[in-house]
């Protein structure tokens, strides 16, 4: 067994003496160092490939007609920005990964044990101080951006000020989901209690729905919106939106809830306000006064 | 009495205390008594009989009190609920009296207890193949019979994986009954959590934990042979239940629904409540003997990382197993004795149901995926020959995670609408919980940083495992983000993420820590060409697969659903031609392992020249695991040799003050 | 040396590919199996009676005659399910089911008239709405004889409801029927079963594509009697294709 690391390249120039402990050198030395200037290079390329596949990671999001609401839009952003966020740090994993695997820092491929030994490194005191402050201050950055984003969708459906109570805003449709097995149906109590098995919504009017269930746990999936609130056997849960898209989207049921939880499956159509009256008119229902 | 050892040309002096003789009961009969009698076939007899006593004894009781003959009318309570879980539970004590787990406790009550002797020929000792069979307490035998039975359960979930993958690949019909399909992949969950649980912490937590903690054996080992039985004895329910009407739920078995699912799913309850059982044991086991049997001078400075591992994963299971067996304990009640815990519609709730079982949830996973992690971080410093990068700083993060993992389950509840302002601090204790993993990123990072891998597969695959490991990490800050979550929850999204956290990194991770492993347990190298071959082309079906499924969770496909929209069809095929390759590999790989236990090369007694001290031992490893229990004097992570860029600094210093250059 | 390392090599080889065909020839039987038991009823076919004038011009008119039965007995044997899985199942002869078959097939573009013959008892639906007619040609079925657009919502026995497959290719398709029950005292005939309420609807198909069907009364076991014949194919439930 080598009494001495014949495998790292050698040390470049002595460094001018100091009073720093062992293990912490000059940065400028430290990136002198062919492999870690090799690191940050592949750092750099993998966080781009990450970055790019966040785009293609979106566009299968918008396949089926969305984004249909600003929810929706704000999911997309938020899968933007943490993306961009974690990238560094998961580049430099992938890119540590890589080096090591395809044998930058050499490789043993004896069916005998190895004969010589790494560099003795136990702990490197910079390295721990800035990866822990690096990752904290990245899941701080995280959470702080999804606690307001939260928010801001929150208050936008089932905030504290529901939606058709908040002042100066048009006035918000409130529509009754209830899930059973295994079908959605839809009352618009503002409507004179008309019931649809199809979603049929205006553009731009806040929509404020009460979810409940008949029999089993169901979930109420607007998928292009992007809402979804679970619908409870004996409780009444609240989501909301306002869609922005005219077209015909899918409602989705998304909880497991017996024989055919997967033809638990409708249609939202998204309409100008005329078409809407005109279909409220047609259920046998009034105008929203 | 004692004896001294001086070792020749000087040295500490050793004293070897002999046991002091104990006085012993009588020894009634051969040693081993009853035990003598009972294995793996008595158990299966016993157990079968003693279903069909409890079965037509609660027909009878039924059919008294309901006045016998059909039961039309469909609202009354079902007889055959309470006859079907009197059935179980009569299975269950059936076979663990046949195997002779009652026959200690029944000895003692009786005044016999078990002698030295007894407790020598419950050990195996001089057995050959046939102690495997029987309840043997040797933490040996009961590794390996957790490795038998893990095996047995991949391979059915596997075999069910497939047929999953089969439904979703044929876009263009239905292959099996909707029924069948939700039974199906229930079971494919319960069967794969299971084997996921005990895939490292049951073959090597048992066989080799208490070699690496220098003891010669675990803390209490009737306790032990009593987990690995329970276990036995609790996977028939759960398969039975594919023929008995399915369970018809996803493997979280929701409440309501699972009430309306035909009696399979008593089956899968009291398999929880046995299987709850069987692992708070274990834990209890491993726990004690990692805590009271460490060798003289391993103090907490020294204990390998694994078995830090260990004991993060056995504290979480625990603590919080019990939730989980209560949730199915309540929900056997619900469905047999009408009470209403869980049902909506007489005064229950959902929302507990859903609560109790996540609180066992989400460190389950941790459970699963701490062991494997912690396997992958004590072999890199044997194959980088490099210590392991800040051990300190791993041991935080491992008892980081088990502190935070009791506070963050409600982030697989955000969408539930139950208490929607907990989505706030839950998403900030999610995100908290990614700072002690990045601990372990970075101890992996580091022990690689400038070290010259020996490309052994234990190693290699452990660049697949990190890989794994960092995909699942982004996806899962994604999901664990509410508005984001909003548009994932319930999608296969969801699925691909946790099938690269527990499949990718626990199971890739518990293929590395078998093929470490391996040479001490079974005495011989496993096959290193076909094994890697075989995990490589599980990998890269694994990519192929789970890639896909990203694709269609993205695209808004919901989970749980075996038709779907054409817009997910090529998503879908290209996920099963995955699965099939997955399939493929993994074939291999048992291949690999059964082909190296029949006739591989003899492995010696530390084929990787590690520092721990289980491979100090012989292989096969004697009975009583060391001769001499040893003294440890530092930690195993003493490899490396002076680096040079240290010694750079350490020349200029040296120079500068005028003394000889180190290495000249 | 080397002949023999690569003899081995070989072998191994081999027996490493015997091991892959024989999981895949589990997989394999283990599906073929599994689905062949989980087969569906045979397909009824609607019976073509000619052709129909209609708000959509002249098409196709087929008809379709089905029985809702309470239980089945001598003269009505009911679905088959293998006798010991009836009994996992917790199927006795109790379970009410659609006769002759649930799984319908119906022609493309035509209006379609179903007449079922109720025999079942029933009570009170949990979602009203479901007590309703829609979907059919005029809003309205005919309920022996009197034409309405909604029932008794106290007094269901079981609905038929045909609703959307999770496919965006093929037209949309919702249509619900409930029938009414039986009275619970009402006298049986000779077949065992009360005379028959007779309740007849039309709709019009559209495009080809599969649907499926299910009642929304809840008629069966378990869990708010959601369970058991609700949720087993050949009974309660089943599937709808237009082609």
């Amino acid at each position: 067994m080598s009494t001495v690391d014949e495998r790292t390249p050698e040390a470049d120039e002595p460094e001018v003496p100091t009073n720093r402990p062992p293990g912490m050198h000059l940065a400028s030395d430290w990136l002198k160092r062919p492999y870690v200037r090799r690191i940050l290079i592949l750092t750099v390329v993998i966080a781009a490939v990450i970055i790019a596949l966040t785009f293609v990671m979106v566009a299968f999001m918008n396949m089926s007609g969305g984004p249909a609401s600003d929810i929706q839009a704000q999911i997309e952003q938020t899968m933007f920005v943490l993306t961009f966020a974690s990238a560094p740090l998961m580049g430099f994993t992938l890119a540590i990964l890589t080096y090591s695997w395809w044998g930058g820092w050499g490789k043993v491929t004896t069916e005998t044990e190895p004969t010589e030994e790494g560099p003795a490194i136990r702990t490197n005191g910079v390295a721990v101080v800035t990866w822990i402050t690096v990752c904290s201050l990245l899941a701080a950055f995280l959470v702080i951006w999804g606690l307001v984003a939260l928010a801001q969708i929150t208050a936008g459906s089932y905030g504290s000020t529901p939606v058709n109570q908040q002042p100066n805003a048009t006035k918000a449709i409130d529509i009754n989901v209830t899930g059973q097995q295994w079908l959605w149906s839809f009352e618009y109590p503002d409507n004179g209690r008309i019931t649809s098995d199809v979603l049929v919504v205006p553009i731009n009017v806040p929509l404020y729905f009460n979810v409940t269930s008949k029999d089993v746990v169901h979930s109420f999936w607007v998928v292009e919106a992007g809402v979804k609130i679970d619908a409870n056997p004996g409780a009444i849960t609240n989501t909301g939106f306002t869609p922005n898209k005219l077209g015909s989207f899918n409602v989705r049921c998304a909880e497991l809830c017996g024989l055919h939880h997967a033809y638990m499956e409708t249609k939202m159509q998204v309409v100008t306000q005329e078409q809407f009256n005109s279909w409220v008119r047609e259920q046998g229902g009034v105008k929203t006064s | 009495m004692s004896t001294v050892i001086s070792p020749p040309g000087g040295g500490t002096t050793v004293a070897i205390h002999e046991q002091p003789h104990v006085p012993q009961p009588k020894q009634v009969g051969k040693p081993g008594g009853f035990l003598r009698r009972t294995n793996f076939l008595t158990a299966v007899i016993s157990g079968i009989v003693l279903a069909a006593i409890f079965y037509f004894v609660t027909v009878a009781i039924v059919n008294k009190v309901t006045g016998g003959g059909q039961q039309d009318d469909l609202s009354l309570p079902d007889g055959l609920q309470a006859e079907i879980a009197m059935m179980y539970i009569g299975w269950v004590i059936g076979f663990m009296a046949g195997i002779g787990a009652f026959a200690g406790p029944i000895r003692w009550f009786l005044g016999n207890d078990l002698t030295h002797a007894d407790a020598e020929y419950m050990s195996g000792k001089d057995m050959g193949r046939e102690k495997y069979w029987k309840y043997t307490t040797d933490h040996k035998v009961v590794g390996i019979q957790y490795f038998i039975v893990m095996m047995v359960l991949f391979g059915v979930g596997g075999l069910l994986a497939m047929l999953i993958r089969t439904e979703l690949g044929i876009t263009w019909a239905e292959v099996f009954n909707p029924n069948f399909y939700n039974s199906l992949i229930g079971t494919h969950g319960i069967v794969m959590i299971i084997a996921m649980i005990i895939a490292v912490t049951g073959p090597l937590g048992n066989f080799i934990m208490p070699l690496m903690v220098g003891a010669r054996d675990m803390a209490f080992p009737r306790l032990n042979a009593l987990s690995i039985w329970l276990l036995v004895a609790a996977i028939p329910p759960l398969i039975s239940n594919l023929f008995m009407g399915g369970i018809r739920d996803g493997w979280t078995v929701y409440q309501p629904l699972a009430d309306q699912s035909p009696v399979g799913m008593i089956g899968y309850q009291i398999t929880i409540i046995v299987f709850a059982f069987s692992t708070g044991i274990a834990s209890v086991n491993l726990i004690t003997t990692i805590v009271a049997m460490r060798a003289k001078g391993m103090t907490w400075s020294r204990v390998p990382i694994f078995i830090y591992g260990i004991l993060g994963s056995a504290i979480m299971g625990l603590i919080w197993f019990p939730m989980y067996q209560y949730s199915q304990i309540l929900a056997l009640s619900d469905r047999v004795l009408q009470t209403s815990f869980f049902t909506p519609a007489s005064g229950g709730s959902v929302w507990l149901y859903e609560n109790l079982f996540w609180l066992l949830g989400h460190p389950e996973v941790y459970v699963i995926v701490l062991p494997a992690t912690a396997a992958l971080l004590e072999l890199m410093p044997v194959f980088l020959r490099k210590p392991l990068f800040s051990y300190k700083l791993a041991i935080a993060g491992i008892f980081g995670i088990v502190g935070l993992s009791a506070v963050v389950w409600v982030h697989h509840m955000y969408m539930t609408g139950w208490a929607p302002a907990s989505n706030y601090p839950f998403m900030l204790s999610t995100e908290l919980i990614s700072i002690p993993f990045s601990f372990l990123v970075l101890v992996m990072l580091g022990t690689m940083w400038r070290g010259a891998p020996w490309t052994k597969l234990p190693m290699m695959a452990v660049y697949a495992v990190i890989w794994n490991k960092v995909i699942g990490g982004i996806t899962g800050v994604y999901l664990s983000d509410t508005p984001v979550d909003q548009y994932m929850h319930g999608s296969m999204f969801v699925v691909a993420h946790f099938h690269f956290m527990l499949m990718g990194a626990g199971l890739f991770g518990a293929m590395a820590a078998i093929a470490y492993w391996f040479p001490k347990m079974i005495n011989r190298y496993l096959d290193e060409r076909i094994a890697s071959i075989g995990f490589w082309t599980a990998f890269v079906g694994f990519q192929i697969t789970f890639f896909a499924m990203f694709v269609a969770g993205l695209q808004g496909m919901p989970r749980r659903v075996l038709q779907f929209d054409s817009l997910f069809n090529v998503a879908n095929w290209v996920s099963t031609i995955g699965a099939y390759i997955i399939g493929t590999g993994m074939l291999i790989f048992l291949y690999a392992i059964i082909t190296s236990w029949r006739g591989g090369e003899l492995a010696p007694g530390n084929p990787w020249g590690a520092h721990t001290l289980e491979a100090q031992t012989e292989t096969p490893v004697p009975h009583e695991n060391f001769p001499v229990l040893p003294v440890v004097t530092s930690d195993p992570y003493d490899y490396g040799v002076p680096d040079p860029y240290e010694l750079a600094d350490d020349d200029a210093i040296r120079e500068a003050e005028g003394v000889a250059k180190v290495g000249a | 040396m080397i002949h023999q390392r690569e003899g081995i090599a070989l072998k191994r080889g081999l027996f490493a590919l015997l091991t892959v065909l024989i999981g895949a020839a589990i997989v394999a039987g283990t599906a073929v199996i599994v689905s062949a038991r989980g087969a569906e009823p045979p397909t009824l076919k609607a019976t073509v009676v000619g052709k129909a004038q209609t708000a959509k011009g002249e098409l196709t008119h087929a008809t379709l005659d089905m029985s809702i039965f309470p239980n089945a007995s001598a003269s009505q044997p009911g679905p088959n399910i293998p006798q010991g899985e009836a009994a996992m199942v917790g199927a006795a002869q109790g379970w009410p089911f659609y006769s002759p078959s649930t799984s319908l097939e119906l022609p493309a573009n035509s209006l379609v008239t179903v007449t079922l013959h109720q025999y079942d008892t029933g009570g009170q639906i949990y979602n009203d709405w479901l007590a309703k007619v829609t979907g059919t040609v005029d809003g309205k079925a005919s309920y022996a004889g009197v034409e309405k657009t909604s029932i008794d919502p106290n007094n269901v026995a079981h609905t038929f409801t045909i609703h959307q497959y999770p496919e965006s290719t093929q037209p949309y398709f919702f249509v619900s029927v409930p029938v009414p029950a039986q009275a619970d005292n009402a006298p049986n005939e000779a077949n065992g079963y009360p005379k028959p309420i007779d309740v007849t609807f039309s709709f019009i198909t559209g495009a080809p594509g599969t649907y499926v069907w299910n009642c929304e009364f809840p008629c069966g076991t378990g869990y708010v009697e959601f369970g058991g014949p609700m949720s087993q194919r050949g009974f309660m439930s089943g599937t709808v294709t237009v082609v």
